[in-house]
């Protein structure tokens, strides 16, 4: 059996509970997890406060209620599987190296920053700076999956490296903005300005987008990678039709701002 | 004369307006002492004589709590242990008060591991956020009023919100490279409507609403010999010959100063707004000398960002819930923590966020304890629990404030207030949460069982 923590009171001000991963509570006893320090606000708490605790840890993680005051779950992830049935809060995966995630809700702004590998999936929407850096760092997600079956808002990959954000719904402003390589996504519209200040990368929506003034169109084709992750993202559940795979795309170059190198495509047609 | 021996007049020299970031520090105040008025300010604008004109010493308690008059002591009393209590304090405000005060309020909210925000999180905040992004190519008001031949004012209204910024530093004034004024000087105007600065400006651009980052993103690829979209003209309302122009003559001028405001940091894009702005100044600095300053509104707006940055290292929504500084606006700024509910108690500084902020965001301050430290009664003081009445900086108190440009002014108060400053109800407040928090520790005298050296006894 897995280990279950079934929120039974909700807290009043943020909870910090980077504890809740499957790594940092490898091999406990529901006693032990229950011992197991949370920051309450500015207060020490402990998990079993906020969390009725089940079974013993395997590797696989469950965590149900509505986290989204919880901050920071599944924080430094390495291994292993964790499952949420509600909503949570912000930081999810932050800095996540490896495991999935999977949550059955909503999630908050800043989803897996500066994640490096794994995957995390959500089926409802996520907040802001989804795989993005922190204030103040260059860097965003350097590797791994993030699958969002809903909505994003602003900055989805924010200063990305390298990995893969697919969303199914919308995304806000400034997709993409500053990133340096990796694949973005969007089944739904983008907001404005997307890829703003790319260097390398690819960008692509199945809707017309606004395009910034320092993109050029290059062509219109058929790029094979693109089936490729589309057929992936499919089998991942995400909404792609025949017409995504089967399409062909305008190619956009820019920024040319910065060296000119990234691409933003968009289904030819649409 | 005889008339203003019986009337008890003072003349203040040197004095400063704290209305706005201008900071003026050349008034003149005729102040009559005995009616507790400033009759006259010399060479204020209309917005500083108004500012002191109109100032009174109100007739209302110095401390309240849920409405009732109290002494300072017991509101100090309840204001700590109110602090103390709470899981998720926030510190807000902070622009219209002195650096001392700011610096009571910032080492408050380190002792209770709380949260500390600046009304720069609703003004200048994405600026804060593209400072730390882009990086700042900067001077002080000094250097422009010498140096500068080519000044852009892009997305604010000088000419209402800052009068005399164009004659102490920016326009008109004679300065050592600038010997003839206005005539040396080139003055471009970029906003979306033709305002009262649009006189003063030789070149008018007029941006189709929300469409700065555009423009701005246009210009850096220009300046640095890149092609833009031909349908220019119809994403940003500016023709290409006029954005040409534009980089050349920013290319060839001697030193080039943007000023910024508002309307590029409060609409659609924010942060990435000022952060064009930034790097298109860095940019330039490829060919001439091109500095950016955003004009800030508030009189020590200014100061409040050097304090919380002095302190803490960060400008604004900075949280200490863990001991030590993390700054993350979007989770840590006012408007967050309070639409979001995460806050649970405040301590609102020199401020009214109760007027003016989204309709979540007051609600939430209903459901909490409020602190208020106010010259006059707020929307904010009336729903507090507690309230302090405090002197005016500037006109009762002295006091370090900060000029948009970071550099600091001493104030010179014109009369006394019969209300303590911020800056004594503030480490009153300090002092006591400091023994609170080490009684809650263990450690203080009211922990009972702890070391009892460290804290003072609790008066009872
Ligand atoms: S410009 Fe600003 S600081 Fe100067 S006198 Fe006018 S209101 Fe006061």
């Amino acid at each position: 059996m897995s280990l279950k923590l079934t929120l039974h009171t909700s807290p009043d001000v943020p909870l910090e509970a980077p504890c809740l991963n499957p790594d940092t509570l490898a091999g406990m006893t529901a006693d032990i997890v229950a011992a197991q320090k949370v920051m309450h606000g500015n207060q020490a708490a402990s998990v079993g406060d906020f969390f009725k605790v089940a079974g013993k840890a395997n590797g696989t993680l469950e965590l149900e209620g509505d986290l989204s005051r919880v901050k920071y779950i599944g924080a430094g992830m390495q291994s292993g599987i964790l499952n949420v049935t509600g909503n949570v809060g912000q930081h999810l995966g932050a800095g996540m190296s490896g495991g999935d995630i999977r949550v059955d809700g909503d999630a908050g702004d800043w989803v897996a920053p500066e994640m490096r590998g794994g995957r995390v999936t959500i089926t409802g929407n996520a907040g802001h700076l989804v795989g993005g850096a922190p204030r103040g760092s260059a860097i965003g997600m350097l590797g791994g999956e993030i699958i969002i079956h809903g909505n994003v808002r602003n900055e989805t990959g924010h200063a990305m490296r390298n990995g893969l954000i697919a969303v199914g719904g919308t995304s806000g402003d400034f997709t993409g903005v500053n990133m340096l390589a990796g694949t973005i996504i969007v089944l739904g519209d983008m907001g404005n300005r997307s890829g703003a200040g790319m260097q390398r990368g690819s960008i692509v929506s199945m809707n017309p987008a606004e395009m910034l003034p320092t993109f050029t169109h290059a062509c219109v084709y058929r790029p094979e990678f693109l089936r490729l992750l589309l057929l992936h993202i499919r089998s991942a559940g995400l909404p792609v039709n025949d017409d995504h795979i089967e399409g062909a795309y305008d190619r956009w170059c820019g920024d040319v701002v910065e060296v000119n190198r990234g691409e933003i495509l968009l289904l030819n047609g649409a | 004369m005889s008339e203003t021996a019986k009337e008890n007049i003072k003349i203040v020299k040197h004095a400063t307006c704290t209305f706005c970031g201008c900071v003026c520090d050349d008034m003149e105040l005729t102040v009559d002492m005995d009616a507790h008025k400033i009759t006259k300010a010399k060479n204020a604008c209309v917005l500083g004589r108004a500012w002191f004109a109109e100032h009174v010493i109100e007739d209302r308690p110095a401390a309240m709590v849920d409405g009732k008059e109290v002494s300072i002591e017991e509101a100090v009393e309840e204001a700590a242990q109110t602090l103390v209590k709470a899981r998720f304090p926030i510190t807000y405000g902070l622009s219209d008060t002195t650096c001392e005060a700011q610096r009571q309020a910032v080492a408050i909210t380190d002792i209770i591991h709380g949260t500390v925000d600046t009304t720069t999180s609703v003004c200048h905040g994405p600026s804060g956020l593209a400072f730390q992004g882009v990086g700042e190519s900067t001077m002080t008001l000094g250097e422009v009023k010498n140096r500068a031949d080519f000044i852009i004012y892009w997305g604010g209204n000088p000419a209402e919100a800052h009068p005399r910024h164009f004659t102490r530093y920016s326009v008109t004034p004679k300065g050592m490279f600038t010997p003839n004024g206005k005539k040396d000087r080139t003055v471009v105007l970029v906003d979306v409507r033709k305002t009262s600065t649009a006189p003063v400006a030789d070149i008018v651009i007029r941006v189709k609403p929300g469409k700065d980052f555009e423009l701005l993103w246009a210009l850096r690829a220009l300046v640095k010999g890149k092609k833009v979209a031909d349908n220019i003209e119809a994403i940003t309302g500016v023709s290409m010959d006029t954005l040409t122009d534009l980089v050349e003559r920013m290319k060839n001028c001697r030193y080039g100063v943007f000023f910024f405001g508002m309307g590029l940091t409060m609409t659609r894009g924010r942060h990435f707004n000022s952060g064009a702005l930034l790097a298109l100044a860095t940019d330039l600095n490829e060919f001439t000398h091109f500095v950016a300053k955003p004009v800030r509104g508030h009189g020590n707006v200014t100061g409040a960002d050097n304090v919380v940055s002095w302190q803490t290292g960060y400008p604004f929504g900075v949280n200490f819930n863990l001991g030590y500084p993390r700054f993350n606006p979007g989770e840590f700024t006012t408007v967050d923590t309070l639409s979001r509910g995460d806050a649970d108690a405040a301590l609102i500084i020199a401020s009214d966020p109760a007027s003016n902020f989204p309709k979540a965001a007051i609600e939430h301050l209903h459901k909490i304890p409020v602190i208020t430290l106010d010259t006059k009664e707020t929307h904010t003081s009336k729903l507090a629990h507690v309230a302090f009445t405090t002197a005016t900086y500037g006109i009762n108190t002295g006091g370090t404030v900060y000029r948009m440009d970071d550099v600091p002014i001493t104030l010179r108060p014109a009369f006394d207030s019969p209300f303590p400053t911020d800056e004594e109800i503030l480490t009153a407040i300090r002092k006591r949460a400091h023994e609170l928090m080490l009684a809650k520790s263990g450690l203080g005298a009211a922990g009972g069982g702890g070391t009892q050296k460290v804290a003072a006894p609790r008066k009872e």
